[in-house]
């Protein structure tokens, strides 16, 4: 059994071992798209803790029969679920391949302890029927082994949010089918942050790239905590159509004093200054159709730019899945099946407003 | 009573041009003028300066296209083709300056009498087009032709010859030739810009359709990434640039041609020095066998006489050659690759056709592709015929007509005919002919004409140096009449930025100007602001230029800008179009760019948002 696997082994053969989110940055890595490394602690793994340390029975018996409107007893069967997980020592296999994960990654790039991000992958998120983002948990800038083996007991014990439980039973998943991969992943400096989709997510147009991006990390723009600059890009011809700048008022940056992600105020001059400049859009937007066009369907990515390495090599993936809300809409004919004859008529008797 | 305007620009009637134009309106007729008989009618419309067809005062004779076009346009709309919702574009004369109004629709029940015949009419011009354009170019040449031959005695004979007497008396002689001369030349160009019209309506309405269609399918898909679909690359209005190309290849491969060809002589000097040389005879042979219809194009926009043409100014075309050749010399390319050009425009094409996700929609998108494909090219290649050919050959025949009137002193100068319209003319020709058919030592009215081309001249200089009003009248709500959008770039937002702009142009204070995003893609640079025609040799590599509008004869100086910035032209305008081609970018129908920048300015062009902005001021 595999404890941990490198990114860079992972496709999208990997789902059930590593979830959407890994399994999705293997398949960028090998389309050539810079992504920042990192390895996943496998669903294997997962499983093997909680079956191997006896907590299985305790965690699926609490579910028995749950009740997903009854938000009280759901607060409490997973406030109790969560903590027996985050409690539970993990075994001291996965420890070591873990520890060992973490060591390569910090030497590869010089460090001791280098900074991390966490984040959960679920086996069933990310699917384009089943759009789990944002159920699972994520944890930037995490520092040193011992808070990584924390970090990751967190992923794994966001299965079990209310949210997350009451969300599979509603939509007919059942608990044990749903598994946890857990990624650690080099954390990017960032400078500006953000998520773009290939195409307008207000009307479903796939001639577009929508690219949204704020200062710092890109939890202001995933979370909705500020309004993000926003481009609209032409993917044909690449040409900039929009740039709405907006006021960022706070980002979330990383402060070493507190050992803490943090919100900040951004600086006066700062919060109506562009946090990308048309270089970095257009390098974004190549960028974005190389995953679509490797991923065959439209996709949300999330990107970083790192603020201590020049351009155009700062500029990271993060994520991407499939878009969910257009993808899944039947396609129908936006012109009404119109010849070209009824389009002249169309036009030619528009009445003009004096 | 200039620019406090409330929402509305100066009252027509009221508005007063400056007293060193006093005069002016006798040099138009009546009817272009603004009246107290139909006050009511024309204070409730909104005229705009037109200022892609007249940006400088006209001419009395060079008036006629306006009056021609006026009809021509305004018919194939209303009574030709009979487009339901659109009327005509009617024209005045303010101070020596045209001003233009697309007026409102008509009333509902004629709109329905027209929608009838619309549907009817239009859809088989799309559909026939390239068997169209063959037979528009056969009877377009043919009537050219016939300018040509025009027969026009610049000299009166002592005595008519014994061959119009004998055997039998011709019954007509030249004292009627010169009146119905002047009559025929004056018709050919009426017959001219009847046919210029045919198919340019339809063809903006094509472009339109295909926009209706592109911002279906591409909500928010911008103007100029439409342009790049529908550019045409291998249309008239570039072959004479091509031709230009081609010299300048056949010198570059001959050094002894090619030296002379890059001296600093003047055409005419360069082609005597070609002459003794074999293979300079032979360039020349190659250039006397393009120079016709190829040259026959004006160096400016093809509406004013004093912009002459390449074939009456040799120095232009050769001063391009020369260019080109140093551009060689750098090993530079010097021709626009069509291949290429039409090879990115099907690629774009493609990968928006891929995009969309019904087979209904492919299809509607494919069959208003193709009528935009085809009939697209009649908007530039009508163009060189007409503006450029025709007009070169009307100049001509003009100008005898002139050195007649100047061989009976009547007038001093060839080219003091424009100062006549072409109501006058036939008056001064009348007593041209009734003098030499009463006998000699007749008095003629020499003095008066003499006079008036003087005075007339003071006024077209005056007027020159006079920056009337972008607008007149009452703004409508909304503009949509398709030429006022597509070809003058007027729209509802310019405006209301005109009704702002005016007076912070007078406050010379701009430093942001907004345009068409015509061309995509950003630039930085010195301005070059354009005012005259020759001074368009001062370009330098780099420089932005900056004019009122540009035209297709100035084609080889868009290898060395880096961005065009006009005052008027909307997506199809030619400035639009070239940048397009030549991937520069550029910015159109601000208004008042050559107004609020000075050359020298370091400006931002942005033809992605089509902002302008004066970077930094010329010391």
């Amino acid at each position: 059994m595999k404890h941990v696997i490198d990114f860079k082994y992972v496709d999208k053969g990997s789902l059930n071992s590593v979830g959407g989110k890994n399994a999705s940055l293997g398949e960028m890595i090998k389309a050539g798209i810079r992504v920042p490394h990192g390895f996943a602690v496998t669903t294997d793994a997962y499983l093997n803790f909680i079956t191997a340390t006896g907590i299985i029975d305790n965690i699926y018996g609490a579910l028995v029969h749950m009740d997903p409107e009854d938000i009280k007893a759901l607060d409490q069967v997973s406030e109790k679920i969560r903590s027996l997980i985050v409690k539970t020592a993990m075994p001291v296999e996965t420890q070591k391949a873990i520890e060992e994960g973490y060591g390569e990654l910090s030497k590869e790039y010089h460090d001791r302890n280098i900074p991390v991000a966490v984040r959960s992958s679920a086996t069933a998120e990310d699917l384009p029927t089943a759009s789990f983002a944002g159920q699972q948990d994520t944890y930037l800038w995490t520092i040193g082994i011992a808070q990584v083996m924390v970090n990751v007991k967190r992923c794994w014990a966001s299965l079990f949010t209310s949210r997350a439980i009451s969300y599979r039973i509603k939509n007919d998943f059942s608990h044990e089918d749903v598994l946890i991969s857990v990624g650690i992943q080099k954390m990017v400096s960032a400078k500006t942050s953000g998520v773009m989709f290939t195409l307008d997510p207000t009307n479903g147009d796939l001639s577009k790239i929508v690219i949204e991006g704020s200062w710092g990390f890109g939890e202001t723009v995933v979370g909705g905590y500020v309004n993000p600059d926003k481009f609209i890009v032409d993917k044909v011809t690449k040409e900039i159509n929009e740039r709405t700048i907006s006021q960022k008022h706070i980002q979330c940056v990383y402060d070493s004093g507190k050992d803490e992600v943090v919100h900040i105020d951004v600086d006066e001059e700062m919060q109506l200054e562009r946090c990308l400049i048309d270089d970095e859009v257009q390098e974004l937007v190549r960028i974005a159709k190389i995953i679509e066009d490797h991923y065959g369907s439209p996709q949300d990515i999330e990107w970083s730019i790192d603020k201590d390495i020049p351009f155009p090599e700062n500029l990271f993936i993060v994520q991407s899945r499939p878009e969910t809300v257009w993808s899944q809409k039947k396609s129908m004919p936006i012109l009404g099946g119109k010849s070209s004859y009824q389009i002249m008529m169309d036009r030619g008797s528009k009445r003009i407003k004096i | 009573m200039t620019s406090k305007t409330e929402g509305r620009f100066p009252d027509p009637h009221e508005f007063e041009v400056p007293a060193e134009l006093e005069g002016w309106e006798e040099m138009y007729p009546s009817h272009q003028l603004f009246s107290g008989d139909r006050e009511e009618w024309e204070k409730n419309q909104f005229w705009f300066q037109d200022k892609i067809h007249a940006p400088e005062a006209i001419p009395p004779l060079d008036h006629i296209f306006q009056e021609a076009w006026q009809i021509s346009l305004s018919q194939y709309t209303t009574r030709v083709f009979c487009i339901p919702p659109a009327q005509g574009i009617a024209q005045r004369m303010v101070g020596c300056y045209l001003y233009i109004c697309a007026i409102a629709p008509p009333p509902d029940e004629v709109q329905g009498a027209k929608a009838e015949r619309f549907g009817a009419r239009v859809f088989p011009v799309f559909q026939n087009y390239d068997e169209l354009w063959e037979k528009w170019l056969v009877k377009f040449k043919a009537l050219g032709k016939e300018m040509d031959e025009l027969k026009i005695p610049t000299e009166l004979p002592e005595f008519i010859s014994e061959e119009e007497v004998l055997p039998a008396p011709k019954g007509y002689y030249v004292s009627y030739d010169i009146i119905e001369g002047f009559d025929r030349l004056v018709n050919m160009m009426f017959k001219g810009w009847q046919y210029h019209f045919e198919m340019l309506n339809l063809s903006y309405l094509a472009y339109l359709m295909f926009v209706d269609v592109a911002r279906g399918l591409f909500p928010g898909i911008s103007e100029s990434s439409i342009g790049k679909m529908v550019a045409g690359a291998n249309v008239a209005m570039f072959r004479p640039e091509e031709e230009l190309c081609q010299l300048a290849r056949k010198a570059f491969s001959q050094n002894s041609v090619a030296d002379i060809l890059k001296g600093d002589g003047s055409a005419n000097e360069k082609i005597e020095q070609l002459e003794n040389l074999k293979d300079g005879k032979n360039w020349l042979e190659h250039f006397n066998n393009v120079k016709s219809p190829w040259f026959y194009v004006s160096c400016g926009s093809g509406w004013y006489h004093h912009e002459g043409s390449w074939i009456t100014n040799l120095d232009i075309p050769f001063g391009y050659i020369k260019s080109y050749l140093e551009q060689l010399d750098n090993g530079e390319t010097i021709e626009r690759s069509l291949d290429k050009i039409e090879k990115e425009r099907d690629e774009i094409v493609a990968e928006y056709r891929a995009l969309i996700k019904t087979d209904e929609d492919k299809k509607t998108f494919e069959d208003t592709y193709n009528n935009i494909r085809s009939i697209y090219r009649y908007a530039e290649d009508h163009l060189f015929w007409v503006e450029h050919w025709f007009h070169t050959i009307w100049y001509a025949k003009v100008r005898e007509f002139g050195q007649l009137l100047v061989n009976c002193d009547m007038l001093d100068e060839v080219d003091d005919i424009f100062m006549f319209n072409r109501y006058e003319i036939p008056e001064l020709l009348t007593e041209v002919s009734t003098g030499w058919a009463l006998g000699v030592d007749i008095p003629m009215r020499s003095e008066h004409y003499k006079a008036t081309v003087a005075k007339r001249r003071k006024i077209l200089e005056a007027a020159k140096k006079w920056n009337p009003q972008p607008a007149l009248g009452i703004p409508p709500e909304e503009v949509a009449e398709p030429f006022t959008v597509m070809l003058w770039g007027i729209t509802t937002d310019r405006v209301q930025d005109w009704l702002k702009g005016v007076d912070a142009v007078a406050g010379a204070d701009v430093s942001e100007i907004k345009g068409f995003a015509s061309s995509a893609g950003s630039a930085e640079g010195p301005a070059k602001v354009l005012k005259l025609l020759k001074d368009i040799v001062d370009v330098q590599p780099g420089d932005i230029l900056v004019c009122a509008s540009t035209n297709p004869s100035w084609a080889p100086i868009f290898t060395k800008i880096k961005a065009a910035v006009t005052d008027i032209g909307g997506l199809t305008s030619h400035a639009a179009i070239v940048c397009r081609e030549y991937g520069i970018p550029s910015v159109t129908g601000t208004g008042i760019a050559t107004s609020a920048i000075k050359t020298g300015d370091t400006i931002r062009v942005d033809g992605d948002t089509g902002e302008v902005t004066i970077v930094e001021r010329a010391a």
